[in-house]
């Protein structure tokens, strides 16, 4: 289970700047390795999450085996998605719809 | 017996209360992390997949230029985490800044492990019996995992409050 089967996501309808003002989503995947604790620190420290609102979505990445972090433009999310690779989060970014 | 290894002191350091064979251990992690980095073959080795996972799911032209804008930057993130980390492996006592590196580098090294091993959630010592090689570094992965769990909890009353999680369960 070290690459969990992604399932379900939108498929990104082109890659235009015509609808750049379509909101992304930054997805963090479920994976075996990372420490529950970490994914909460993680969020907090990149998001200013309170702990709460990060503990909810690690509990989200585990159990349903992903959850939807941050969105906002294009550049924004990848900017997002480098920063959760920076710290060995599985992220992914995609069209809001 | 429980003694924590990371604790907060005063005036915002971390004391490191990590005893010399442990340390020994750890003196020579890094350097395995930075051979990955600079010699693995990226488009084959699954630990380096891991490390730098396509940005975009169904999308490989946008996964292979967001990984053409970010590498380079997030390899330099990786060794400058790793040179920290082996810079200060005999303090007393780290920085903030230093510590976090120590959690950069270690969680990468729980990724190239944990992938090699190919750990599941279950994964437990008896899985990889008859097998040294495997159970040393499953041993080894577990030992980084609680140093992780400490580290954590540790820069966590930095980030928000205090938060204690027991035993380190995976995501």
């Amino acid at each position: 289970m070290s690459q969990p089967a992604p399932v379900e996501v939108d498929r990104p309808a082109g890659d235009h700047d015509v609808t750049s003002d379509v909101p992304w989503i930054v997805v963090v995947w479920n994976d075996p390795i990372n420490l529950m604790s970490y994914v909460v620190y993680v969020f907090q420290k990149l998001f200013g999450y309170p702990r709460a609102k990060a503990t909810e979505l690690m509990l989200d990445v585990h159990h349903k085996g992903k959850a939807v972090v941050s969105e906002g433009t294009r550049e924004r999310c990848e900017l997002d998605v480098a920063r959760l690779h920076s710290h060995g989060l599985w992220a992914t970014l995609q069209r809001s719809r | 017996m429980f003694r924590r290894r990371v604790r907060r002191g005063r005036s915002g350091t971390y004391e490191l209360r990590i005893g010399t064979e442990e340390r020994d251990v750890l003196r020579t992690l890094p350097g395995q992390l930075r051979e990955l980095l600079v010699g693995g073959d990226r488009l084959e080795d699954p630990a380096l997949r891991r490390l730098y996972p396509a940005a975009h799911l169904d999308d490989p032209a946008a996964a292979a230029e967001f990984d053409e804008l970010a590498r380079e930057e997030l390899t330099a993130g990786r060794m400058e985490a790793i040179d920290t980390m082996l810079r200060t492996i005999d303090a007393p006592s780290l920085t903030g800044d230093e510590l976090a590196a120590w959690l950069g580098a270690i969680n990468d090294l729980r990724l190239m492990l944990g992938v090699r091993l190919a750990v599941t959630e279950e994964s437990a010592a008896q899985d990889f019996a008859g097998d040294p090689e495997a159970e040393g570094t499953f041993e080894l992965y577990g030992y980084l995992s609680m140093l992780e769990e400490e580290i954590v909890e540790a820069l966590s009353d930095d980030v928000e409050g205090a938060g204690a999680f027991g035993a380190p369960p995976v995501v």
